[in-house]
């Protein structure tokens, strides 16, 4: 039992999918099934051992980080206050360097810290702006989650970091058990802020954990980035959920499997 | 009285440059001293690397048999053979080289078989956790090296721990969690 649970099979695609799947269904009826991802990837956290506050390492930064999202995302859900999307934007930026400070650290001169730590806090604000976009669109937004974290975990994986890989790939695991949950319930869940939120934010720190303490080239970040305006195309309103959340994903699987793609270029397959 | 008081400051004085030239301090030989590790992999075999760049001092008095350690090894400079696997090491799963780039040992208690010393009780900051780390020191040797007349001490010491102590908890059972250190250090006299 235990050789099953410490599977990578296990610990970042079958334990985040089912425990989305469950959440989701049990939190339905008080409109919370967005929380769906932050149960996925919390379960994702525990069975790889990266819980915990001490050492408060730029992972476990990103989880606290990700917990406190899905939490802001509840109490925000109704804001329909104009400059919230760049407010989380700014806020986002600014926890990324948070989350990443001590990396920075590490560097001798400020100068060269300066384009990694501008650049983490870009990408973040970036997805979390776009993202947001999506909190009242769920098949748009669990189509965004699922190349999202299929992208940025499969990257990561290549990027030689298995860590990452697994915490990315338990986004994508649990995105895709919510977004099964939309298309096969006659009373789709709603989405909102509590499900975008925690999602944008834990893609972009994985992604820019994997630049810069994993060989993840940076270049990669701006293909994933593209995923969230790939979810906003055009879709046939009238046609089936299926048939839209599968014409969603395809688009938004498109630029992860291009993020996948260069990232193999330049690192190969990770050493077994 | 006041006699004695005066022959024991008098006797303070006479001693005290004695004590502090008893306590000699090296400066660790860093083309001589290489932290070995070895570990389990998925029980087929026994993996070895070794970091390539330490540097420190260490200090013996072995007239009062005591000493200190300070070491501090560059984990950036992790080296297997494969540098493929170097760089998985190098990464969060492991030895996180990046918000980690050091890992260091620090001792100040030795106890000495005759005048040389056989363990050392320390401290091993790994990942920024700290645990008690009992290194075994196996041989002990001090001279003069002949190639440039120095004085020199070598010593070949061995210590386990357990990663996930650490906090270095990937790809546990499969990849040991029991670790063997072997050291090869060699340190000039100052």
């Amino acid at each position: 039992m235990q050789e099953l649970l410490n599977h990578p099979a296990m610990q970042g695609g079958i334990a985040p999918f089912v425990t989305a799947l469950i959440a989701a269904a049990l939190l339905r009826r008080w409109q919370l099934s967005g929380l769906a991802l932050i149960a996925g990837f919390l379960i994702t956290a525990y069975m790889s051992g990266s819980l915990g506050l001490e050492p408060l390492t730029a992972i476990r930064k990103s989880i606290l980080l990700g917990i406190a999202a899905a939490v802001l995302g509840v109490v925000l859900s109704k804001s329909s206050w104009r400059g919230m999307r760049a407010t989380l934007a700014w806020a986002g930026g600014a926890a990324a360097i948070w989350a990443v400070l001590r990396i920075l650290q590490q560097h001798n001169e400020f100068l060269t810290a300066l384009p990694w730590g501008v650049g983490c806090a870009a990408y973040a604000g970036w997805l979390i702006f776009w993202t947001d976009n999506l909190r009242n669109q769920p098949v748009r937004a669990g189509s965004a989650g699922l190349a999202l974290g299929l992208g940025t975990g499969l990257a990561a994986l290549l990027g030689s970091s298995a860590l990452l890989g697994l915490l990315g790939l338990a986004l994508g695991a649990a995105s895709w058990a919510f977004l099964l949950l939309q298309v096969a319930s006659a009373r789709p869940p709603p989405c909102g802020r509590s499900f975008t939120l925690p999602l944008s934010l834990l893609a972009a720190l994985v992604g820019c954990l994997g630049v810069l303490t994993a060989e993840l080239p940076w270049y990669v970040l701006l293909v994933l980035a593209a995923i969230p305006i790939a979810a906003q195309i055009p879709a046939p309103q009238k046609s089936s959920l299926w048939l839209q959340s599968l014409l969603l994903s395809a688009a938004t699987l498109v630029c992860a499997v291009g993020a996948v793609y260069l990232t193999w270029r330049v690192t190969g397959l990770p050493p077994i | 009285m006041k006699q004695s008081v005066v022959f024991a400051a008098l006797l303070l004085t006479a001693t005290a440059p004695l004590s502090a030239l008893a306590a000699e301090s090296y400066t660790i030989d860093s083309s001589h001293t290489f932290p070995h590790f070895s570990i389990s992999h998925l029980g087929f075999s026994t993996m070895h690397g070794r970091f390539d760049n330490t540097s420190g001092k260490i200090t013996l008095d072995r007239a009062a048999k005591t000493g200190t350690v300070d070491i501090s090894i560059d984990t950036n400079s992790i080296s297997t053979g494969f540098a493929k696997r170097d760089k998985d090491l190098m990464s969060p799963d492991f030895f996180n080289v990046a918000e980690y780039p050091t890992m260091t040992y620090k001792a100040s208690s030795m106890s000495f078989k005759g005048d040389a010393p056989a363990t050392v009780n320390g401290s091993l900051t790994l990942l920024g956790v700290t645990k008690p780390v009992k290194l075994t020191i196996n041989s002990f040797h001090c001279g003069i090296f002949p190639m440039n007349k120095k004085e020199k001490c070598g010593a070949d010491a061995t210590a386990e721990i357990k990663r996930s102590d650490f906090g270095m908890k990937t790809f546990l059972p499969g990849i040991g969690d029991d670790v063997k250190l072997v050291f090869e250090i060699e340190a000039y006299k100052d």
